[in-house]
């Protein structure tokens, strides 16, 4: 039998295009040109996490957290829909690594994608209080609403860091 | 795209036949025999992707597949941090297994991903008559979800689940595990798939 008040559980594991909304811990692995954009209601210790792959949905609906311009209206209304207000969210993010340089000439999509990101958090009136976004490595983030809507990077290294 | 049973065993064929060259290649590279894995193809939803690539760090050299679809994929020559070490410590003739990997590594793991792919590719287009030239390599060596994601995310259709196309190769002498890994795009695949069963039905 498992405890469900057990403290040490396992996060919630984002992947591509998915969402999460919730206290528990949150995970997304290995993001290269992916963006990890966590948003935490300061007020009501509620957080949402999303796994954003690509910059525009073009109109697509289908996977409204593959894409920034769909991603972030989402995790807004599920946000307000649990009772947050907007002046007291604020979001962070990190990834939009370019991994490959030869390939990245004409799609810098990691770039493409943080700048995306803070246009349509601007859009939104969001406040963007930390990114760890570029370069040339992959990133794990973790976010914990529970423990003040912590975000941690983690390298291929290992190293860990908080933003 | 969804493929039948007999295009995935036609797909396989076409894996076995590039990678057995490739195995071959690696094998007089290491003058060590080299065993391989039948060719794995696992149609991948995005969202799972994570399960079959992970946070382990590993090499990835990789080649955008060109010629006669000029962006058809990817082509990957792949291997986790320590057999990279294996490999390139017995290329250079070094003994250590747990040192870092320097430039004359990646030049050596280039140079490796580089006859590998051009075997797999050489093998598959006399096959075939469909030529796919690989492009000029790009090294990374880090999370592989995240080389992996990032070229699922540069590919040229709109996708949500990834055709994963894979051949395990390993040398238990050096203790070299790696891996042969094919993402096509759509195109390349419908094309491939039309050469494979027009030869099929032409027979021996």
């Amino acid at each position: 039998m498992t405890d469900p008040a057990t403290p040490n559980k396992l996060p919630v594991m984002i992947g591509i295009g998915e969402f999460h909304v919730g206290t528990e811990p949150m995970m997304a692995i290995g993001l290269g040109s992916c963006i990890g954009l966590t948003i935490y209601d300061k007020d009501r210790h509620i957080g949402a996490m999303v796994h954003i792959m690509l910059p525009d949905s073009s109109g697509r609906s289908d996977r409204p957290g593959k894409y920034a311009d769909t991603a972030i209206p989402l995790l807004l209304a599920k946000l307000t829909e649990a009772g947050c207000h907007k002046a007291s969210l604020v979001a962070k993010m990190a990834g939009g690594a370019c991994m490959f340089e030869y390939f990245g000439n004409n799609l810098n999509i990691g770039e493409r994608n943080a700048q995306q990101v803070r246009a349509i958090l601007a859009a939104n009136h969001l406040r963007l209080a930390a990114e760890e976004v570029g370069g040339k490595a992959g990133r794990t983030v973790s976010f914990f609403p529970g423990e003040s809507g912590k975000v941690t990077v983690r390298s291929a290294d290992g190293a860990a860091h908080e933003i | 795209m969804k493929l039948s049973s007999v295009q995935m065993d036609a797909m396989q064929e076409l894996g076995n036949i590039g990678a057995a060259h490739a195995a071959t290649t690696l094998s007089q590279m290491l003058s060590s025999p080299v065993e391989m894995s039948v060719p794995r193809i696992t149609v991948v939803d995005i969202s799972q992707l994570a399960d079959h690539m992970g946070e382990e760090s590993a090499a990835f050299v990789v080649f955008e597949l060109q010629g006669e679809i000029p962006h058809g994929g990817y082509i990957i020559f792949y291997i986790s941090k320590k057999s990279a070490v294996h490999l390139t410590n017995t290329m250079l003739g070094l003994t250590d297994p747990d040192r870092p990997l320097n430039e004359m590594d990646e030049s050596a793991l280039i140079e490796v991903g580089n006859i590998m792919a051009s075997a797999f590719l050489d093998a598959t287009a006399e096959l075939l008559g469909f030529i796919m030239l690989p492009s000029p390599p790009a090294l990374t060596i880090d999370m592989a979800h995240a080389a992996i994601q990032t070229l699922v995310a540069q590919m040229q259709e709109e996708i949500n689940e990834v055709l994963l196309f894979s051949t395990e190769l390993v040398c238990e002498e050096h203790k070299v595990d790696s891996d042969i890994i094919m993402l096509p795009e759509s195109t390349t695949l419908t094309t491939l798939i039309e050469r494979l069963e027009n030869l099929m039905k032409s027979g021996p």
